[in-house]
């Protein structure tokens, strides 16, 4: 690695206590980076997947009545819902895998068979169909009394709008850490400049170019970049897997994996390379900035 | 070669070192710099080296202006001429062998060549034997050998050499002085600046002589016995 990244043969920058932490400092701020990448694309993913669940899926709700034969009802809507053009299938949701779903907001041992719990039917819109949802519910509502349609827009608007939010907020936090990076970087560059600035003087007196002084500076920096890099990765990559178990040790958790795709994979294998040419740009422009106000 | 018209230099804000300095140094000639201390030679040295720029005037070096130079030019024009310090400037981290390659390095050089020439001139200045050593463990008189041979690898146009004998011995001083009048006899133009009026009397070169900041070329009759707090 270090021969790909060249040494810096004069200036000797290896040997300066000054940049000594400087992966210590960058292998923090990738493995924030890589867990906001992570959340970003996991959160896009799920977003993703409740949008086109929950698009082609419809729940008919039918309201808790003691005094009506609930049964009757349901075979009724799902009789109906079938009979409906556009609709792929229509299918009763048993008593118990409701209450199944609602096990882990009121617990295994909670008196469930005793709940008002209304009765549900899952839909299922064939695709490229166009349904009158509007209608459908009207027609429901006039052949089973206390039947609803429940396209769940109003919520998945609000959980998109929820995860875009957190979108926003995980790509304002890398933007940060890409901003404290590059300060960090400049300040490391600039006192190696005042550090080797004797070195730099006779360098430039015998010949040589900005160019061959900020190559130096800009290999060693986006070297030690690169090596910080790799054991934050490492660790977010390890932080991911545990949560990712934690997750799915929960019994039907409200948490979603961390799944970042194969975009998600490709941008977190590109972070030790972006950082390390973020690096390589911001001390050859610091350096040659610098540089030029010498004679 | 290098001709300086009415050159005046200061430091910041502070008072000017140099004041109207005007003088011609044709290709192949040999000149000293003597004066007393705090005359202005290292500060006339830094403007001969492209280190520093004139507060006012115009220095001609090359038969280029030096201050209508844009900085891409200046490494091609330092690569012209050879620099020996009075305090070597070498890297400590580097052998001799490196510090003397360094200019052909930079310029681009292979390195066959570049380490066929060193280990030759490094021979000939007498540090054969020490071409691995860092300049850490070298005495002084190595250490200026070493700087010299680092400012001549490149054939430079123009060598400069500030008090270049001041860290040796008279006989390797002398033999120095000798490898300075090879160089000048093909062509190299030679500045040395100088202590040592003894040595300046000995070669019998023109003298450039600086006092207050103000030059005056001077035969070698006209110079002072030594420099005491008011020569001459």
């Amino acid at each position: 690695m270090i021969q790909f990244f060249g040494k810096s043969a004069e200036l000797q920058l290896e040997k300066d206590v000054s940049t000594r932490y400087l992966p210590v400092v960058i292998a923090a701020m990738i493995f924030l980076a890589a867990l906001s990448i992570g959340g970003l694309f996991s959160l896009s993913n799920a977003i993703s997947d409740w949008s086109k669940t929950l698009t082609d899926n419809l729940t008919v709700e039918i309201a808790f009545d003691p005094s009506a034969d609930l049964d009757k009802k349901v075979t009724d809507a799902v009789a109906l819902l079938s009979a409906t053009p556009g609709v792929a299938s229509a299918r009763a949701i048993k008593q118990d895998e409701t209450l199944q779903l609602l096990e882990p907001f009121l617990g295994k041992n909670a008196a469930l068979g005793g709940l008002p719990i209304p009765r549900l039917v899952e839909v299922i819109i064939a695709q490229d169909s166009a349904i009158d949802l509007a209608a459908l519910n009207r027609k429901l509502a006039e052949a089973v009394p206390g039947a609803r349609l429940d396209i769940h827009r109003p919520w998945l608007d609000k959980m998109v709008l929820l995860g875009r939010s957190i979108q926003i907020l995980a790509a304002g936090i890398m933007l940060l850490i890409g901003c404290v990076t590059v300060i960090i970087v400049i300040f490391a560059v600039r006192t190696g400049l005042i550090m080797h600035s004797e070195v730099i003087q006779v360098l430039h007196l015998i010949g040589a170019r900005d160019n061959y002084i900020a190559e130096q500076f800009q290999n060693y920096f986006s070297r030690l970049s690169f090596l910080g890099a790799l054991p934050g990765l490492i660790v977010a990559i390890i932080v991911m897997f545990i949560f990712n178990f934690l997750v799915g040790s929960l019994e039907a958790s409200m948490l979603p994996p961390l799944s970042v795709g194969i975009e998600g994979t490709v941008a977190l294998m590109l972070l030790p390379f972006l950082v390390a040419l973020l690096t390589k740009y911001t001390v050859r422009r610091v350096v040659l900035k610098s540089l030029r106000r010498m004679m | 070669m290098v001709r300086f018209e009415n050159v005046g230099m200061r430091y910041g804000l502070g008072p000017e070192v140099l004041r109207d300095i005007s003088f011609h140094l044709r290709p192949g000639s040999f000149h000293f710099l003597t004066g007393p201390t705090g005359a202005g030679k290292s500060s006339l040295l830094k403007l001969l080296a492209l280190s520093h720029r004139p507060s006012r005037g115009l220095i001609t070096l090359f038969n280029k202006e030096v201050s209508s130079l844009a900085r891409d030019d200046l490494p091609s024009m330092r690569r012209k001429i050879g620099v020996v310090y009075q305090d070597f400037r070498l890297l400590d981290h580097l052998s001799a062998l490196e510090n003397v390659a360094l200019p052909l390095k930079i310029a681009g050089a292979k390195n066959d060549q570049i380490y066929q020439h060193v280990a030759e001139l490094l021979e000939w200045v007498g540090l054969g034997r020490q071409v691995d050593a860092k300049p850490p463990t070298l005495s002084g008189g190595e250490k200026q050998r070493v700087a010299i041979a680092r400012a001549v690898i490149n054939r430079p146009q123009l060598l400069i050499a500030d008090e270049p004998t001041g860290s040796m011995d008279a006989e390797m001083g002398l033999r120095l002085m000798y490898l300075f009048q090879e160089l000048n006899k093909i062509g190299t133009t030679v500045v040395v600046a100088t202590h040592d009026l003894e040595l300046i009397k000995r070669f019998g070169n023109p003298v450039m002589f600086l006092k207050d900041g103000l030059l005056t070329t001077r035969v070698q009759d006209e110079l002072p016995a030594t420099f005491s707090k008011d020569p001459v």
